[in-house]
């Protein structure tokens, strides 16, 4: 039943009267039990030193790039793992007096568990590790932290030499490796460049072009030919139909102009002049001059006509049109043979080119093959070159001690004043405990407890009048006995405080 | 012979009593409260009368051995010296609160609880304290809780008469059963001796007959029942069919709601006056001896 906070006060000390024994009882033991534990409770003392890890040298600036410093990320967690360890574990016990009283190695087992136990190891800042550890003996928890922190310092560099050595070691027998690669890559390919002299990177595409090239001259030929042909025979159809010689009809013609001219002269003059007339008489001569020379043509030319033989006369002429022909045509015959020629010498390079290309394919593919290898190696070759003098360079930072460095910023003091709680925080915890449990179970328990202890709920709920809320009428015995109750109880309560005060004066007094 | 009922003889004899009946003295009370019983409710001057005789009477009620105050503290009963005390103060506020729901007449009250030990007994002996508290009034208190009876351990002799025997035996008078118990103006009729069946005790005609001639007898005397847990005893509910009020007692964290719940559906709930919470936990004074 939850109790409404305004009866809440009222409740509790009501509840806490009528619980009085349990509360009073259970506050003494609990403070008795606190004082015995701290009484009991061991002493710490707490050492502590810090280490600063610097990263941030001079020469990491300098060597911004080549050299590879350790990265060191979670720096607790490393430090955790190093000093753990049993080496130095080892280290510290002998060191810092735990093996005085000879313990066997199962005790020493027990040793080292209880001293990682009690080392905290934690990052305090970006580049800081605070190495705390508490012991009883205040002497030996300042031994302990100063040689863990100074083991973990010798480790941590050792360690980071160790690594950096063996980093370059394997870098350089790489790079040895890779040398001997290469130098077998570059000798397979010069074998192979000897043995095959045009095996040239990019002949192939020469060869295509070359390739190419002939067979548009080929094609180029093959059509101009065909041209040429076809012009040879128009050339010999021309020809077949053209006389080779033209008759000279045009003589005759002439002299029977001539003729037909002085005939029209003689007309002309006849009409003016008697046929006797010198001129007219001339003409006639002519006339009958020109007549003759018409005959005696025409009878020189069946006279040859009958002979069969060609008469050169003046009459005939050469045909020019045939003579034209017969040139070109002979013209187009050289053209031809040229032609013919040309092309059968482009196939035959033609020919001869495809079978070089063919041989050519293989031996490309090889050598791109050794080319690529070659290139591979040298690559790897020159990156490992580099490395290696990378790893040098950071070997050498670390056999310096310039990397990474530690460097014990806040060194363990011995311890004046004890840690962890004192004796009064028992003292004050058991106080307040011993009041707050009590009261927080009742409490707890009136939460719970659904009974009803406040009237007003019964008002409320079932809508009953309350005609009123009796107290617990005390008897005057019954008061007797309280009171004698109370009395004990303030008794016990008191010399509980009591005898609690005397232990802590007399722990100040000795000074326990 | 009591102190009282000498000085009721003495007055009768000096006839200062005419009206008076010796109501408080174990002589004569019988035919007296049957010859008085229609007067009660007849007429208003009736009524008057009775008042005014029932008040002679009252004032006629003295104890032939008072109880000392401190025998009272011990038995955990109040009294008027007690003064601010929470408790007169509580009960005082109950009896007025039954008061204003009777407007001043009297009635049957039974006190019952959700379950025992609940201190019912310690409520209804209370309550009749506070009662007689008023010289006015005077009340007589039933011990109706016949299986685990409380209110003879009031008297010396644990022995004496009360409602069993009553109703036992038809001969026996009112008056025998009624006793004295050292308070002022208050009477208790113990449950007698122990009986098995209690239910068929009170259903019977002569209790009915009981509880009518005593709340008729005086109008200033409140009848009221200590009776038995609701959950324990069939018992209570024919009181409660018996009584005019009845008032539950719930103890201080003792009981839960459904329990009230449980009770309150078996009772009626015009007769139901209210609930007393009891036994509120209080850190004595220490300082003060009562």
């Amino acid at each position: 039943m939850p109790i409404l906070t305004e009866y809440l006060v009222k409740i509790l000390i009501n509840e806490a009267f009528r619980y009085r024994k349990a509360i009073v009882i259970s506050f003494a033991v609990i403070l008795a039990t606190f004082t015995v534990v701290g009484t009991l409770w061991p002493k710490g003392y707490t050492v502590y030193t810090t280490i600063v890890v610097d990263e941030r040298n001079i020469i990491q600036p300098l060597m911004q790039g080549t050299a590879v410093t350790t990265e060191v990320t979670d720096r607790a967690r490393l430090a955790r793992d190093i000093i753990y360890g049993r080496k130095i574990m080892n280290q510290i016990l002998a060191d810092a007096g735990w093996l005085e009283s000879n313990p066997s190695p199962q005790e020493q087992e027990e040793i080292i568990k209880r001293i990682s136990a009690k080392t905290t190891i934690a990052n305090v800042g970006r580049n800081l590790i605070k190495v705390e550890y508490q012991d009883t003996d205040p002497e030996r928890a300042f031994k302990t932290t100063t040689r863990i922190a100074e083991l973990f310092i010798a480790e941590s560099l050792a360690g980071k030499s160790a690594e950096s050595l063996a980093a370059f070691g394997f870098i350089d027998k790489q790079v040895t490796e890779y040398h001997e690669k290469l130098t077998k890559a570059e000798e397979a390919l010069k074998e192979f460049r000897s043995a095959n002299l045009d095996a040239q990177p990019g002949s192939d595409a020469d060869i295509a072009t070359r390739l190419n090239n002939l067979q548009t001259r080929i094609e180029e030929a093959t059509r101009d030919l065909r041209e040429t042909e076809i012009k040879k025979m128009s050339l010999e159809k021309q020809l077949s139909g053209e006389a080779e010689t033209a008759s000279a009809v045009s003589r005759e013609n002439q002299y029977r102009t001539r003729i037909a001219e002085l005939q029209s002269q003689l007309e002309t003059l006849r009409l003016s002049y008697h046929d006797t007339y010198p001129d007219v008489v001339r003409l006639r001569h002519q006339i009958e001059d020109l007549k003759q020379a018409i005959q005696v043509d025409q009878q020189q030319r069946e006279q040859a006509r009958a002979s069969g033989r060609t008469v050169i006369d003046d009459t005939v002429i050469n045909n020019p049109m045939y003579q034209q022909l017969r040139r070109e045509l002979s013209a187009t015959k050289v053209q031809i043979d040229t032609l013919s020629a040309r092309i059968t010498q482009a196939r035959q390079q033609l020919q001869s080119e495809l079978e070089r290309g063919k041989r050519m394919q293989g031996g490309a593919a090889k050598l791109a093959e050794l080319t690529r290898d070659y290139q591979v190696n040298r690559e790897i070759y020159q990156d490992l070159l580099r490395r290696r003098e990378n790893a040098r360079v950071s070997m050498n930072l670390d056999k310096e001690n310039q990397g990474l460095t530690f460097k014990i910023q806040e060194p363990a003091t011995r311890p004046l004043q004890p840690t962890g709680p004192r004796f009064w925080h028992f003292v004050l915890a058991g106080c307040l405990l011993g009041i707050i449990l009590p009261i927080g179970m009742l409490y707890g328990k009136l939460n719970i407890d659904g009974r009803i202890r406040v009237p007003s709920i019964i008002a409320d709920r079932h809508k009953l009048p309350v005609l009123a809320s009796v107290p617990h009428l005390w008897s005057p015995a019954e008061t007797a006995t309280v009171r004698r109750e109370v009395q004990w109880l303030s008794v016990l309560a008191g010399v509980t405080v009591l005898v609690v005060s005397l232990v802590g004066v007399l722990r100040l007094l000795k000074g326990w | 012979m009591s102190k009282i009922e000498k000085a009721l003889k003495r007055a009768a004899t000096e006839r200062h009593l005419a009206l008076v009946p010796a109501s408080a003295s174990k002589q004569s009370p019988v035919s007296e409260e049957r010859a008085l019983m229609p007067a009660a409710g007849a007429s208003t001057a009736l009524e008057l009368q009775a008042r005014a005789r029932s008040s002679a009477a009252i004032a006629l009620m003295r104890e032939s051995t008072p109880k000392k105050t401190n025998e009272l503290a011990e038995r955990r009963i109040i009294f008027p010296e007690m003064g601010e005390n929470p408790t007169v103060k509580a009960f005082r506020e109950v009896r007025t609160k039954i008061l204003q729901a009777t407007q001043g007449r009297n009635c049957v009250l039974m006190v019952t609880s959700v379950t025992g030990d609940s201190g019912t007994t310690f409520v209804a002996l209370n309550l009749s304290s506070a009662f007689a508290f008023d010289e006015g009034k005077t009340a007589l208190l039933f011990d109706c809780n016949l299986r685990n009876p409380r209110l003879h351990l009031l008297f010396k002799e644990h022995a004496v008469s009360g409602l069993t025997d009553y109703l036992e035996n038809p001969t026996m008078d009112v008056g025998d059963i009624i006793h004295p118990v050292g308070i002022e103006r208050l009477r208790v009729i113990p449950a007698g001796g122990r009986r098995e069946i209690p239910a068929e005790y009170f259903t019977s005609v002569r209790m009915k007959g009981l509880l009518d001639s005593v709340r008729a007898r005086y109008p200033e005397r409140f009848i009221i029942l200590d009776s038995p847990p609701m959950t324990e005893s069939a018992d209570t509910q024919i009181l409660a069919d018996l009584c005019d009020y009845v008032i539950l007692v719930v103890p201080y964290g003792t009981v839960t709601q459904a329990q009230i719940d449980d009770c309150v559906k078996g009772l009626d709930r015009k007769k139901l006056l209210g609930i007393v919470f009891n036994n509120e936990p209080q850190v004595p004074k220490f300082g003060r001896r009562r």
